[in-house]
């Protein structure tokens, strides 16, 4: 676990801010937790208690706040990434693992697609070698793709491999617990890095941000699907009207924890907006970094390159 | 909202990929090498570049970000121009991207970094070739004004420079009407038109057009029209090196040199027709002034 440095980030004016001066230093710099303030240990800690306690009812809780509209969300990145085959991914915060299945699947189809174009033009084999090279590449479905889902949090990981078994993911697919701040892995590794819906969780992101420049190849790509800032103002004031009072409300119901979900609602609010998401990107040293704004502004897809 | 905004004080880190252009352009003439030595950052520091004008050591006006870095449009250049090799076998596609990407050391994710339709490798591919075009007319032109060579008739210039320029697409042409559809492409037109027009023009400038008349708009629009249907001919020709595209392109050049003749002819006898029936209307009339009279 690194140390924690006083290079926080100037919290936004909210009354928080006061409540901070009258709270005294306590231990470590101060930093948010939904519209609490807390110290960055805390933090950490509160983060790994919500995960571990909505991770079984993690998926419902998704399809329920989100009126499902999140598959669609995570099927754009995926089709945003458009992996070739033998591309290596790492998703971070993948818990309960919908990228990561996306990947396959996406990759599968275009390695079926790529062995149908090549067995078109193999027109002047002869029927034994045809079936050789069938079989070969039968057992090479994905292409030689693997994705790496890497998470901090037990349970979450614990949910996902169930959820493969369940589904019959099996190749191509392994999971590591890990933190995002420090990855366990070695330099310039993967093709691809996706953190969707963690990097709010991540206590610090610029060391994340870090990381990801760090495992990526040469060339490989860095994409964050995330909550961000709506800026139409109708649209803004019926997005917290239903943040704030349908989703705690549905978490109790349904998941019978109300204060995850209000954290949860928090965090979005507290997350920088678009431009200075990519500003600290660009700050990592990632290149053509850019932002894509899915429903107005709900969500956003960052997208940043190693060159 | 899309914005390409730097910021000149971004964190100092090397550059993974992007390439030192002293590498690159060690032939360059170091007119403006007193911009390069105002470095007074250390080695390994920030490479960002103006993407405009593709000499970084001339631009950068405030000197504080750094001209030893290749850019990033220099890279995309760089990895498209390694994507033709893979044309032949995966067509226009971002899978030829990502090959390319991977001959250079890149990872495949840097495709990415292009739409996933081609568009940039098709628009590339026709960008360089009319350059080859134009280098190849400046030569040939030097050599007749150094007296080197004859200075070639007309429709065989014309006949020549099509044929050139429709050879460098001999490698591609398998995929090439693919790589048709993708410049016809909405998105595509105001670049494809735009590369189109500009080999058009030089064309005619280097076969000595100097009109500037509506002949300007009729040499070069008929121009086009013979380099279009040429180079659809072109894509269903399967005769030996293809000759019947080169006799369709001599028959359709000639036809264009005999329609000016034509029209001219066309006017001069309409002249002549005219005055005849204006002399008649003359003779009519004092015939009948000379009948009032008596």
């Amino acid at each position: 676990v690194r140390l924690c440095r006083c290079g926080c980030r100037a919290l936004l004016s909210r009354p928080a801010g006061a409540l901070r001066a009258l709270r005294g230093l306590a231990a470590g710099p101060e930093m948010h937790f939904g519209f609490q303030t807390v110290t960055e240990a805390e933090r950490r800690e509160k983060i790994y208690q919500v995960f571990e306690s909505v991770a079984k009812k993690y998926d419902v809780m998704n399809d329920s706040m989100t009126l499902g509209i999140h598959r669609v969300w995570k099927d754009i990145l995926i089709h945003k990434m458009n992996p070739s085959p033998g591309t290596l991914l790492l998703d971070v915060a993948g818990g309960t693992g919908d990228i990561a299945f996306r990947f396959i699947n996406y990759v599968r189809s275009v390695r079926e697609r790529q062995l149908q174009r090549k067995l078109k033009h193999h027109q002047n084999l002869s029927w034994q070698e045809i079936f050789e090279s069938y079989q070969k590449d039968k057992l090479n479905s994905l292409g030689d793709s693997q994705v790496v889902v890497c998470d901090i949090n037990r349970e979450m990981l614990k949910v996902g491999k169930q959820k493969a078994q369940h589904l019959g993911y099996s190749e191509g697919l392994s999971w590591v617990l890990g933190n995002a701040e420090e990855l366990p892995f070695d330099d310039d590794k993967f093709d691809v890095y996706t953190i969707a819906f963690g990097i709010r969780n991540v206590t610090r992101i610029d060391l994340a941000l870090q990381e990801a420049y760090r495992v990526l190849k040469p060339g490989g790509r860095f994409l964050c699907l995330e909550f961000s800032h709506v800026s139409n103002p109708l649209l803004s004031r019926l997005y917290d009207l239903y943040s704030f009072q349908v989703i705690p409300v549905l978490g109790e119901v349904i998941a019978g924890d109300w204060k995850s979900y209000q954290y949860l609602v928090e965090s979005i609010r507290r997350f920088p907006p678009q431009e200075e998401l990519k500003a600290m990107i660009e700050d990592a040293g990632f290149f053509k970094v850019d932002y894509e704004n899915l429903n107005f502004g709900i969500v956003a897809i960052h997208s940043g390159f190693k060159l | 909202v899309r914005c390409q905004h730097y910021p000149p004080l971004r964190a100092l880190q090397a550059s993974a990929v992007l390439r030192r252009v002293s590498d690159e352009h060690k032939k360059e003439p170091l007119t403006s090498s007193s911009q390069q030595h105002f470095d007074s950052h250390p080695a390994g520091h920030q490479p960002e570049q103006e993407p405009q004008g593709p000499h970084p050591s001339y631009t950068g006006q405030g000197g504080q970000e750094s001209e030893d870095y290749e850019s990033e449009e220099q890279l995309q250049h760089r990895i498209l121009t390694a994507a033709l090799e893979f044309v032949p076998e995966h067509g226009w596609t971002a899978e030829a991207i990502a090959e390319g990407a991977k001959t250079l050391g890149l990872s495949v994710a840097a495709a990415g970094m292009f739409h996933s339709d081609g568009s940039e490798l098709v628009l590339h591919f026709v960008s360089e070739c009319n350059t080859k075009l134009s280098e190849l007319l400046e030569k040939e032109q030097k050599l007749v004004q150094l007296g080197e060579a004859e200075k070639k008739p007309i429709d065989e210039f014309l006949r020549d420079a099509v044929e050139a320029r429709l050879r460098m697409l001999i490698p591609y042409i398998e995929k090439w009407p693919q790589a048709l559809s993708v410049l016809l492409l909405p998105r595509n037109i105001p670049s494809s038109l735009n590369l189109l027009t500009s080999m058009i023009d030089d064309i005619c400038h280097y076969a000595g057009d100097q009109s500037t008349d509506f002949n300007w708009y009729t040499r070069r629009a008929v121009l086009t029209g013979i380099y279009n249907t040429t180079e659809l001919v072109m894509m269903q020709d399967s005769s030996p090196d293809f000759e019947d595209t080169w006799r369709f392109l001599e028959n359709r050049v000639a036809d264009a040199m005999n329609m000016s003749n034509t029209a001219s002819q066309v006017q001069s006898t309409g002249e002549a027709v005219v005055q005849g029936l204006m002399g008649a209307a003359v003779t009519v009339s004092n015939a009948e002034t000379s009948r009032a009279v008596r």
